[in-house]
């Protein structure tokens, strides 16, 4: 099976040579495409440098657009499996074989690295963890997915999930609403153990008044995404 | 309503068509985008020329001052151009994000047949 693993990257000239010389090791059988989402520091420069597999944003399109452009690489260049992991090191990628699994397997069409099955690793601050609560129930009386860690960018793809991404994905925050897209397009989501680091450097691009946003937008991006789409497959 | 302010509104909505057709004529604005603004105009160009149709709207919805109906259909109007205005920008911002994903894919095949070429040279 053909497997891409999608690296969003924006500001990462710090982490990225790391996460990608770990995955190297960890993962090999698979290729990977660094999205570089416009940085403003030298991330290209180390890129092209290393000769990393990398596509270069003209603009920046933020988290949401850059994971898609990934998804339509995989889509153009028929990959079977997508997997995306952040590029700044909080995804341990030892784990990647596990979140592949159940897919190659022919168990499940998405599968959610979660940090809250064995609670072991970085467990996020109280707030989070009680957002993050909130959105799973909302998601599982929505539309019947049971997921924990909703906010998760750990996942692994199935290849008709990766079409329907690569056609539709949110701008902004589309974690949480992914899961509710592939729950109503009738995906099998699966939820596997990994472990999370916290972030080494950098700022979380979500806190203060930007987690009310954040809260506010993406319950109302579920419940709307749920009354405006049919459940399908 | 007073003949004065019938007599405003008209010059009023008269220079506003006449903005409207000079920015046309320049192609500063699209015709597509600008048919809401130009059937506003000639809506309230009707209930000013012809105040007893505004005047029996006015009582049928119950509203005292005939002008104060002319209002909320301005109001509506300009909720309705804004509303078209935002569905514009939202469709423009999804093209725009397809431009810039199908760039960089362009651009890093470009780059590996590049890189090809100068191996094979």
């Amino acid at each position: 099976m053909k497997v891409l693993i999608i690296i969003p990257a924006y500001n990462e000239a710090n982490n990225i040579v790391a996460v990608i010389e770990k995955l190297k090791k960890d993962f090999s059988n698979a290729d990977y495409v660094i999205i570089n989402d416009c940085s403003k520091d030298d991330t290209l420069r180390i890129c092209r440098e290393h000769q990393y597999q990398y596509l270069d944003l003209p603009l920046n399109l933020g988290i949401g657009g850059g994971v898609q452009t990934g998804y339509l690489y995989a889509y153009a260049y028929d990959y079977d499996i997508a997997i995306q992991i952040d590029g700044d090191g909080q995804h341990d990628t030892a784990f990647i074989q596990n979140v592949v699994d159940p897919i190659e397997q022919g168990q499940a069409d998405v599968v959610i690295g979660s940090r809250f099955i064995d609670k072991e690793g970085f467990q996020s601050s109280f707030m989070r963890r009680f957002g993050i609560h909130f959105l799973s129930r909302l998601i599982r009386i929505c539309c019947g997915a049971n997921v924990k860690d909703v906010t998760s960018g750990y996942r692994a793809v199935g290849k008709r999930m990766i079409a329907c991404y690569a056609q539709d994905y949110a701008q902004d925050y589309p974690e949480p609403e992914a899961i509710v897209m592939a729950a109503l397009h009738g995906a099998r989501i699966m939820e596997v153990p990994v472990v999370m680091k916290e972030r080494l450097g950098g700022e979380s691009s979500i806190s203060g008044f930007r987690s009310i946003y954040y809260m506010l937008k993406v319950s109302l991006a579920i419940v709307i995404y749920r009354l405006t789409h049919k459940r399908e497959g | 309503m007073a003949s004065v302010l019938r007599f405003f509104l008209i010059i009023a909505i008269l220079f506003y068509f006449i903005f409207i057709m000079y920015f046309l004529r320049k192609k500063a604005l699209h015709l597509k985008y600008c048919i809401l603004w130009l059937v506003c105009g000639i809506v309230m160009m009707v209930f000013i020329l012809f105040p007893q149709l505004l005047e029996e709207l006015s009582k049928m919805l119950g509203i005292i001052s005939p002008v104060n109906t002319l209002f909320a259909c301005e109001l509506f109007f300009l909720m309705l151009i804004l509303m078209s205005i935002t569905s514009i920008v939202s469709k423009q911002n999804e093209k725009s994000k397809r431009t810039i994903q199908q760039l960089a894919l362009l651009e890093k095949r470009i780059r590996e047949l590049e890189e090809e070429k100068e191996g094979k040279s």
